[in-house]
Order: structure tokens, then C-alpha cells, then sequence
């Protein structure tokens, strides 16, 4: 989820659902429409559609979340203490935990 | 009424969904009246489609960029330019410098509301490559300023209710009526609240969960977003 790399990443459709993530991210209309042709050719239309939905959502909730000051909930805050950063997001600006006490 | 003339496979629910977020934002709110709203979902898309500016350059303070009789007050804008290009940079000192300026703390909560699911819509028209919804004229009435009892700043930057749940969740929970609201687009785009956290296993729509976590990390890694 963090980075480039090869391949599917064990998730069906994974390396094309990545670049349609991504090619929206940048917003590059040619990138994004060949990147709209390889999920269509690999999964089919409503894949497309469901797929530029979801991100859509997380374009919605990473904008709620950091605007409004959201921190970490406890139990995740835990749970993922042994991988962020591998997954390199302990740096981000937008790091915050519920203040303890 | 569709929200968009297409051949794609568009679920009803989305489309309605899309339909009603836009009647939404043309009335009246909390704490912002519908030519507002609209003036924000406008900003969002000026914000996105201009010459990109760097975090720490406020529109505002641009020459001409802002016209003297823009509906929303200057450092609306700003919020609507940061939070829409550069969410990941936010910071608390940020926030508490836009109340500084004379944004209420509840008008800050719905702002971000607004911003927050127009980015939504859009992006969904903009990556299927579909003309964007237009922008209504705007409906009659005035914002209702209601505070629900308890209300307070918690864990948040903002405002929150006395309720329990996820975190995210109560970010809007503030402004009742921006809640809901976020919460009737995320169901046909993602998942329905409980869901999110008690089965993180069955599929939805077309995808396998596991699809829709990775494209649901991927986006939020894009946007730096460590929640």
C-alpha cells in the first residue's frame, strides 16, 4: 500500500487497481484514461466503477480526518505500533495519538 | 435525474447518492447558508484545476487570485485551498490560526464537511473521465447555528459530541447534520459505518474486501494521511 512495486501484491487485479489509484492521484488526464482501459480490460466495467468510488471515499475521509485534528484511535494505536514505520507514516505531518490521561 | 449522462454501470445508490449531496450543499446548513455551500464546492474545484500553489502559500494573499467580491471571506478560501491540495500538511497551529482570523469552531467543522465531500464527488466524476455534477442555483433559508448539548473540544481540534465510537466518526459529530451527511455518501461509495470495523471480511459491490482495503490504503497513503 506504501510504495511501488511489482505485481498484484497477493490481491486480484492489485497492480491495476494501484495504478488507477494512483493515476487519479496525479490527475494526468492521458495517464488516468489508460489507466481506466487497464482495469476495464482486467476486471471489467463495474470494478472501474466501484473502484474510483472507493477512493473517491478515502479523498473524502483523509480530508475529514486531517481537517478536523482526528487522532489515532487506542486499539489502533496499538495494533499497528510494530509496523508504521516500515510502512513509513510514524514521519507524517499528520501523525497524531489521543493524548493519554 | 441522473447525475451523469454515462454508458458505465453506475449503481443507483451512488448516483442518487450524488444527486442529494448536491441538493444538500445548495441549502442552508449549521452554519452556512446555501450560496455558501455552493461558493465552497466552487472553491474546491478552482482549487484543484488552477496552477497548483505550495502549503504554505494562502490564496488570499495571492494578487487577483481572490476577487474583492467572492462570496466566501478570505480565510474560508484558505481552508478550502489546503484542505482540498495539501491535507496531509495540516497541522494544529494551522488550525488554530484560521480561528484566529474569525472562523467559528462549528463553522470550521461543517467547512470541512463541505470541502471534504465535494472532493469526494468530484474525484469520482474526474476519475471515471465524466463531466462534473453542475452547480444548482442556490435554495432559500438561513443557517440554523444549533449547538447539540455536550459539545465540546476532546480529542479533536474540533468540537465533538459525547458519543463513542471511532474516532473519525466524531470528527463531524459537532455539526449533526454534516454527519449525516458524509455518512449517506460513504455507504454507496465504501461501506456503511459498523461495518467498517465489525466485518472486515465479506465483499461489497463489485470488489473483494481486500481490493477495497488496498485501494483504500493506497489513496490514504497518497494523501499522508496517518489516521
Amino acid at each position: 500500500m506504501s510504495g511501488a512495486g511489482e505485481g498484484d501484491g497477493g490481491v486480484r487485479h492489485g497492480a491495476v487497481l494501484v495504478g488507477l489509484v494512483e493515476a487519479m492521484w496525479d490527475g494526468e488526464p492521458g495517464a488516468l484514461a489508460a489507466a481506466r482501459e487497464a482495469v476495464l480490460d482486467a476486471a471489467g466495467a463495474d470494478v472501474l466503477v466501484d473502484a474510483v468510488a472507493v477512493s473517491a471515499n478515502f479523498h473524502m475521509m483523509t480530508r475529514v480526518a486531517d481537517g478536523t485534528g482526528t487522532p489515532l484511535d487506542p486499539g489502533t494505536d496499538q495494533a499497528s505500533e510494530g509496523f508504521r514505520d516500515g510502512l513509513g507514516v510514524n514521519d507524517l505531518v499528520s501523525r497524531r495519538h489521543v493524548p493519554a490521561g | 435525474m441522473s447525475a451523469y449522462d454515462t454508458e458505465l454501470p453506475i449503481r443507483a445508490d451512488l448516483d442518487a447518492a450524488h444527486v442529494a449531496a448536491m441538493a444538500d450543499w445548495s441549502g442552508p446548513g449549521t452554519w452556512w447558508a446555501g450560496e455558501q455551500r455552493l461558493a465552497v464546492v466552487a472553491e474546491v474545484r478552482r482549487a484543484r484545476d488552477v496552477e497548483p500553489l505550495p502549503p504554505w502559500q494562502e490564496p488570499s494573499t495571492v494578487d487577483l487570485l481572490v476577487p474583492d467580491d467572492h462570496p466566501l471571506p478570505g480565510p474560508v478560501v484558505d481552508v478550502v485551498w489546503r484542505l482540498t491540495n495539501h491535507p496531509g500538511t495540516l497541522t494544529g497551529d494551522w488550525h488554530a490560526s484560521i480561528l484566529a482570523r474569525g472562523v467559528e469552531p462549528l463553522a470550521y467543522v461543517e467547512l470541512v464537511s463541505i470541502v471534504a465531500q465535494a472532493n469526494c464527488v468530484d474525484r469520482f466524476a474526474d476519475g471515471l473521465g465524466l463531466e462534473r455534477m453542475p452547480i444548482p442555483e442556490p435554495g432559500p433559508g438561513m443557517p440554523s447555528g444549533a449547538v447539540p448539548d455536550g459539545v465540546e473540544v476532546r480529542h479533536h481540534w474540533v468540537p465533538t459530541a459525547d458519543l463513542s465510537g471511532p474516532n473519525v466518526w466524531l470528527a463531524l459529530s459537532g455539526v449533526p447534520d454534516e454527519l449525516a451527511a458524509r455518512s449517506r455518501l460513504s455507504t454507496p461509495h465504501y461501506l456503511e459505518g459498523p461495518a467498517v470495523f465489525g466485518d472486515v471480511v465479506s465483499d461489497r459491490f463489485s470488489l473483494q474486501r481486500v481490493q477495497m482495503e488496498l485501494i483504500a490504503g493506497r489513496t490514504s497513503k497518497l494523501n499522508e494521511c496517518f489516521y
